[in-house]
């Protein structure tokens, strides 16, 4: 009988062992998880007071990152926005601290993948906020010239670079976050490319008659000998 | 601030020249077809009504590649009997060197108010070296005010084309005459006459890194003066005539150096003109006479067209800066023919006001934001110009009158924005 219950009991001293072994790792998880969560909604609070003491929500405006949220029907205010994103990020990081905690070696090679991925992740960021303004930057300065010379088309042609440029910081993201790099190489080189053979053949050939006119009317009007401007601005 | 290095010749001549009354200030870049003219006339100016005081002749060169410096230094009046000068006449020292710093013509004229502090000046002189209508008289007025009048600062008044002078005309004389109350008529003629005692206050300001510098030197010794409470006053010189300038100059590029040092300025001396209301009219020295001046021809057409094309174009941005309301407006203009074109005066001093708010809460980076302005103001100074068409000078200032009180009765708009 009692070596019936030994074999009862043995597997589950082994179990309690084994619990006791891992109850502190557990405890230790349970203990960054709630610090790290803490201090990640801590953290939040600071950042957002910080962005609206620096005026970051009608920067966003003025950069036309509201606009942007908005056309994905996200109304929350930008800086709200960023602290969300600071929380989850410093959230997703404490969960997976909490979880090397376990010592557990199939959870470890997880998150240590997790966190080799980060500086991509990082890097992705960067280019995608930077390439964001950049692609504004440019096809407004493109427009204000292109319409102070009195360029009919300057809204199309600033809105061509700043998809042209969208699509190139699209195309490097990807790239960086090592998605499909060489689908993504592929499908940029096809886009970029199939663009510029659709303007030339789009100018080419359909555009024979506009461009014909075009030179015509340019030609007309060198002719003409319009009154040039003697006006002196300063 | 004032840290101007000189070549070891120039330090020489600038040491050998000693306490110098009057120092008339030229500053240039590859301009030898005019400079000797310039020169000339400052000679006769210096030699006919300054006689009896010391003189140098400071040429601040931008690195001219044509000759420039060699025609100051071989320039003199040949025979000062021909100019009906018949006192004794002391030889009239002349400086010519290249300036260090940015190029610009603010580092010029920095190189000449530090020569006039080191020669312990009483009275500077700036021209420019295009000038074709300069006259030994333009001296004796620039100069005088100062000298025996108490005045720290002379700004040009002259009498242009009706049709010129439009920045001048429709922007920075009403704001610059409304934000500060004295109704100097060119605050930014480019020539300047000046106390030594305001040439060291102005080497005493750190702006000499910054765009100052390379342009808006004009605007900014004038604003300077003013507000700094210097004693002001204008004085009248006839036509300016200058040499062509570059008919590729862009104009957007103009509005935005001019504009910018405008705004710039606001933003400095908020403390000074946020509580002035009103102007008051400064000395003015000078016998004014009518002056026959060169047709000009402008093609209204091409200007409404660039203004209307814009409309659509530069709609979003106009929105934010202008509100709603003003950009409907501006769309109303847009609907009207050519004959019925009017840009009224309240509009586009609200439009001034809300680029100056919109540059004051930084809305856009500065270059884009001046330089969508400019179809505005091509609209606004074709409005002007056919307006004035059949006007005669005197009619056409009283145009520009009725701006300047428009502007002046709008302060309240911009004064109570500013925050």
């Amino acid at each position: 009988m009692t070596e019936f219950l030994n074999l009862m009991l043995e597997p589950l001293q082994e179990v309690f062992l084994k619990f006791k072994v891992f109850l502190p790792n557990l405890l230790a998880m349970l203990v960054i998880l709630l610090v790290g969560i803490l201090l990640a909604k801590i953290l939040r609070i600071i950042l957002v007071k910080l962005l609206i003491a620096v005026k970051f929500d009608s920067w966003s405006d003025r950069m036309g990152f509201t606009a942007l949220i908005r056309k994905g029907d996200v109304w929350t205010k930008p800086s709200a926005i960023l602290g969300a994103i600071m929380f989850w990020l410093l959230a997703i990081v404490t969960l997976m601290v909490g979880l090397s905690a376990l010592k557990v070696a199939a959870i470890d090679q997880v998150v240590g993948h997790f966190f080799g991925y980060m500086p991509r992740v990082f890097s992705a960021s960067i280019i995608l906020v930077v390439g964001y303004i950049l692609a504004g930057f440019v096809s407004r300065a493109v427009l204000i010239t292109a319409a102070n010379s009195g360029f009919h088309y300057a809204k199309l042609l600033a809105e061509t670079v700043r998809v042209l440029l969208a699509v190139m910081t699209l195309a490097m993201v990807m790239e960086q976050l090592k998605i499909a790099p060489n689908i993504v190489i592929a499908a940029f080189s096809i886009i970029f490319g199939g663009i510029v053979v659709a303007l030339s053949i789009a100018f080419g050939v359909g555009g024979i008659g506009v461009a014909k006119r075009m030179i015509e009317r340019e030609a007309t009007e060198k002719t003409a000998e319009e009154p040039k401007d003697e006006i002196e601005h300063i | 601030m004032s840290n101007v290095t000189f070549r070891a010749e120039i330090h020489d001549q600038i040491e050998k020249a000693g306490n110098t009354d009057i120092i008339v200030g030229i500053p240039s870049f590859n301009n030898a077809r005019t400079i000797g003219h310039v020169v000339r006339a400052v000679q006769a100016g210096l030699a006919k009504y300054f006689p009896d005081h010391k003189a140098v002749i400071v040429n601040s060169d931008g690195g001219s590649s044509d000759g420039t410096m060699e025609v100051v230094h071989k320039t003199s009046v040949e025979d000062f009997n021909a100019i009906l000068l018949h006192h004794r006449v002391k030889p009239i020292s002349k400086l010519a060197f290249s300036y260090s710093g940015i190029p610009g013509k603010g580092s010029a004229f920095r190189s000449i108010f530090e020569i006039a502090q080191r020669l312990e000046a009483k009275a500077c002189v700036v021209v420019d070296s295009d000038l074709r209508s300069i006259t030994p008289e333009w001296i004796e007025l620039l100069v005088k005010p100062v000298l025996i009048g108490g005045f720290d600062y002379v700004a040009p008044l002259y009498h242009r084309h009706k049709f010129d002078g439009t920045i001048t005309n429709s922007i920075v004389y009403p704001l610059t005459r409304t934000l500060y109350g004295k109704r100097l008529r060119q605050p930014i003629g480019g020539d300047f006459g000046f106390s030594g005692k305001l040439a060291r206050f102005y080497l005493t300001k750190d702006v000499w890194e910054s765009d100052v510098a390379r342009f808006g030197i004009d605007i900014w010794m004038t604003t300077t003066a003013i507000a700094n409470g210097f004693k002001v006053a204008q004085s009248f010189l006839g036509a300016k005539i200058h040499d062509a300038k570059d008919p590729g100059a862009d104009l957007s590029n103009m509005l935005y150096q001019v504009v910018s040092a405008t705004f710039d300025l606001m933003e400095n001396y908020a403390d000074v003109w946020v509580p002035i209301r009103g102007s008051e009219p400064v000395t003015t020295f000078g016998f004014e006479y009518t002056v026959g001046l060169e047709h000009v021809s402008v093609n209204t057409a091409r200007m409404l067209k660039l203004f209307r094309e814009s409309l659509n174009n530069l709609r979003e941005i106009w929105l934010d800066i202008l509100g709603a309301g003003d950009l409907r407006e501006v769309e109303r203009l847009g609907t009207l023919s050519d004959a019925e074109f009017d840009f009224p005066l309240s509009l586009w001093t609200r439009i001034i006001y809300d680029y100056a708010l919109a540059f004051h809460q930084k809305k856009l980076p500065t270059e884009h934001l001046i330089k969508s302005l400019t179809p505005l103001y091509v609209g606004k100074t074709a409005s002007f110009i056919l307006a004035a068409e059949h006007m005669e000078a005197v009619e056409a200032e009283a145009e520009i009158e009725k701006l300047c009180l428009e502007f002046e009765s709008s302060k309240d708009y911009l004064a109570t924005r500013w925050k």
